[in-house]
């Protein structure tokens, strides 16, 4: 290989073009945001856990020897390897065959529950988070687009939506439909969940409308819809990704929550991180604080790398926004 | 400014509107109606349940019960006419949603589940929410405020890098799981520090908000205050613990654009002392967004507080609404919810009028 020429990540491993001195390879947007990406320390941290997190919720629960919903024949009165803790307040971690300890009363195994407990997490998260993006992208760019009458009307809708506390209103949906259903609380949350995007996406919209491609495209005949998601979305999908990866740590926590006081998700059939928690907040007095702990401390570690993963989306998109 | 005063309030209209129609549908959501609890007692006859549905307009459309739960059309005589909106069929007293006045008149009606008028339970809880979600405002601010600024003024320093990585784990922490795990290590032995839930030592101190209650603070006024103050702790901390996160970022954040201004450059190319750019010229500044912004916080405390309030019974608008909803009790859910809504929208308001009024720079059309 010609000496003079830089071994840089970029040319590595291709051969010098013949005709210049340098090889020059060029990089659309997105491969330019996936090297600023790389390089943001705490996002690849970030990424990393939510892909640990995503892995464990996918293979996790085939690798492990119990069933979430099997219930152990209480076998002794004492945990074993134990003669003083009491197999009913349940086992503390590192518990021969139960790592992170056994639940309380039923003596379940924590580890497959805290395991099991990731998918409906992670999917509620998700999917929620992935179709009220959906929804806000439509309505903030109906409304960012066309302005007037209709802008206003989606405008007050989103103003009201953002005025009542949503938690509430999220709570009571979960109940009169839930049924502990998770696939119906995923639907609520999707539900009442969008006004922020719909704002952020009317802006942008706002000041894309006025520029020159816009009306280059309209000069030569373009429809109004085909303007509005073939011209001007692919310009503001930046800020979108970003706002829903946050929004995803917002909707596991508030799914729960909600699944926590007893309104989200049924514990009986599908785990999940917040359902856990219930019936534990009975066994904090007997001293059994491992039980709370495992399933909030992968709601925490979720979240926490969702956060990390968003604030290096947001500096890989739009380098613009460093402060 | 009086035009954009008028015209900004004109705009709040259709959204208070919008939200007694979402609390109205939601209400009708509810699976059931107030003539169901008839169903099982033999007593009543269905010509009884029909004339409670038709003294009550339960056989109205829609759109005519909605009028009448606002309070703008109706027989007003009528309902008035029975004592406290209650009607007494076979011995029962049955309150309805919008009770005799309708909920423009402030009248929410009884609850479902035990008969008290609404704005009789939400008075009751407002009190101990607004201590506690007070207490932890105030403390969250001070320290949010100080760290932000600190960490701006010496940015990239230890300091910032403690207070982002703090900042970074606080954000992620669900506020009810902090509370459990409050409770399970300060509460619990061997380190039994503060009492894990309620709002008094109901041992030694009455119930809350009872006259006998007042009196036993007029009688041991240390007491009660030591006593509360326990019982405030860990709630208090979870909020702070929770809150600080987020102001203490965006606080950072707008003094560090206020730092980079070109004024804060000019002070300094005078040769000010950096005391003074600091305080005088840049904090001023940087003080305007987090004004707004933080002011905005308060309606939503209100609301806010529903995690901590549920893990510590703390007996405020948020647990009794969690409760409200386990006993399907949609009169008092409705006027929690339509309360904290419509205190947002005027706090929305007021924020929106201050800031035109503070900021010279906020156009007015």
């Amino acid at each position: 290989m010609d000496p003079r020429i830089e071994e840089t990540e970029v040319n590595a491993g291709r051969e010098p073009s013949p005709d210049y001195e340098v090889a020059l390879v060029s990089l659309n947007q997105w491969q330019l945001a996936w090297r600023r990406f790389r390089r943001h320390r705490l996002a690849m941290i970030g990424a990393g856990l939510f892909l640990a997190m995503l892995a464990i919720a996918a293979f996790g629960p085939i690798l492990l020897p119990y069933d979430p919903t099997f219930v152990p024949a209480p076998d002794s009165l004492y945990c074993p390897g134990s003669t003083t803790a009491l197999a009913y307040s349940g086992c503390p971690p590192f518990t021969p065959g139960h790592i992170l300890g056994t639940t309380g009363s039923l003596r379940l195994d924590l580890l497959t529950l805290v395991v099991n407990g990731a998918r409906v997490s992670l999917m509620i998260g998700l999917g929620a988070s992935i179709f009220s993006a959906v929804i806000g992208t439509i309505v903030g760019g109906l409304a960012g687009y066309f302005g007037g009458l209709l802008d206003n009307v989606l405008m007050r809708i989103v103003d009201i939506m953002l005025s009542i506390p949503i938690l509430f209103v999220i709570i009571i949906c979960a109940q009169i439909f839930g049924n502990g259903d998770w696939k119906v609380i995923l639907v609520v949350f999707a539900i009442f969940g969008w006004q922020g995007t719909a704002r952020l996406v009317r802006s942008l919209f706002l000041t894309l409308r006025t520029e020159v491609f816009v009306d280059a495209a309209r000069a030569v005949g373009v429809g109004d819809i085909r303007i509005i998601f073939r011209h001007i979305l692919p310009n503001a999908v930046s800020p979108i990704i970003v706002s829903t990866t946050l929004s995803v740590a917002g909707v596991i926590i508030g799914e729960a929550f909600v699944s926590f006081i007893g309104y989200g998700v049924n514990p009986a059939i599908t785990p999940t991180w917040g359902n856990e928690l219930t019936a534990a907040q009975n066994f904090i007095a007997q001293g059994n604080w491992w039980w709370p702990l495992f399933p909030g401390l992968a709601i925490v570690l979720t979240v926490l790398g969702i956060n990390f993963m968003g604030d290096g989306l947001r500096d890989a998109l739009d380098p613009r926004s460093r402060e | 400014m009086l035009k954009y005063t008028i015209r900004r309030s004109l705009q709040a209209v259709p959204v208070l509107f919008g939200i007694t129609i979402v609390c109205f549908m939601l209400m009708h959501l509810q699976p059931g109606n107030p003539a169901d609890r008839f169903a099982q007692n033999p007593k009543i006859t269905q010509a009884q349940i029909d004339a409670f549905k038709h003294r009550w307009g339960l056989d109205d459309p829609l759109p005519v019960q909605y009028c009448t739960w606002l309070g703008v059309c109706g027989d007003a005589g009528v309902l008035n006419a029975l004592p406290g909106g209650q009607l007494n069929v076979a011995g029962l007293s049955i309150g309805l949603p919008g009770g005799n006045n309708g909920v423009l008149h402030g009248d929410f009606g009884y609850s479902i589940f035990d008969g008290q008028p609404v704005t009789d339970i939400i008075a009751n809880r407002a009190l101990p929410t607004i201590i506690l979600a007070g207490t932890a405002y105030v403390i969250w601010i001070t320290i949010a405020f100080l760290a932000g600024v600190y960490a701006a003024v010496k940015r990239y320093g230890k300091f910032d890098s403690i207070l982002t990585i703090f900042n970074y784990i606080g954000y992620s922490l669900p506020t009810f799981w902090l509370g459990l795990m409050l409770i399970a290590f300060l509460s619990v032995p061997p380190l039994k520090i503060f009492p894990a839930s309620g709002m008094w030592d109901a041992r030694s101190v009455p119930i809350f908000g009872t006259g006998d209650y007042w009196v036993y603070v007029g009688a041991h006024p240390i007491d009660a205050l030591v006593d509360l103050a326990r019982h405030l702790a860990l709630p208090v901390l979870t909020l702070v613990l929770v809150s600080v996160a987020g102001d203490s970022r965006f606080i950072r954040s707008s003094m560090l654009d206020a730092l980079n201004q070109d004024y804060v450059k000019t002070a300094r190319a005078k040769g000010l002392p950096e005391r003074r750019v600091i305080f005088r010229h840049a904090l001023r500044n940087a003080l305007l967004p987090v004004i707004t912004n933080v002011g905005l916080e308060i309606p939503f405390l209100f609301s806010g507080a529903i995690a901590t309030e549920t893990i510590f019974s703390w007996p405020g608008m948020g647990r009794q609404f969690v409760e409200s909803v386990g006993h399907n009790d949609y009169t008092v859910l409705m006027g929690i919810l339509l309360i904290t809504s419509v205190i947002v929208v005027f706090a929305n308001l007021l924020a929106d009028i201050m800031y035109a009024v503070v900021d010279p720079r906020v156009k007015y059309d």
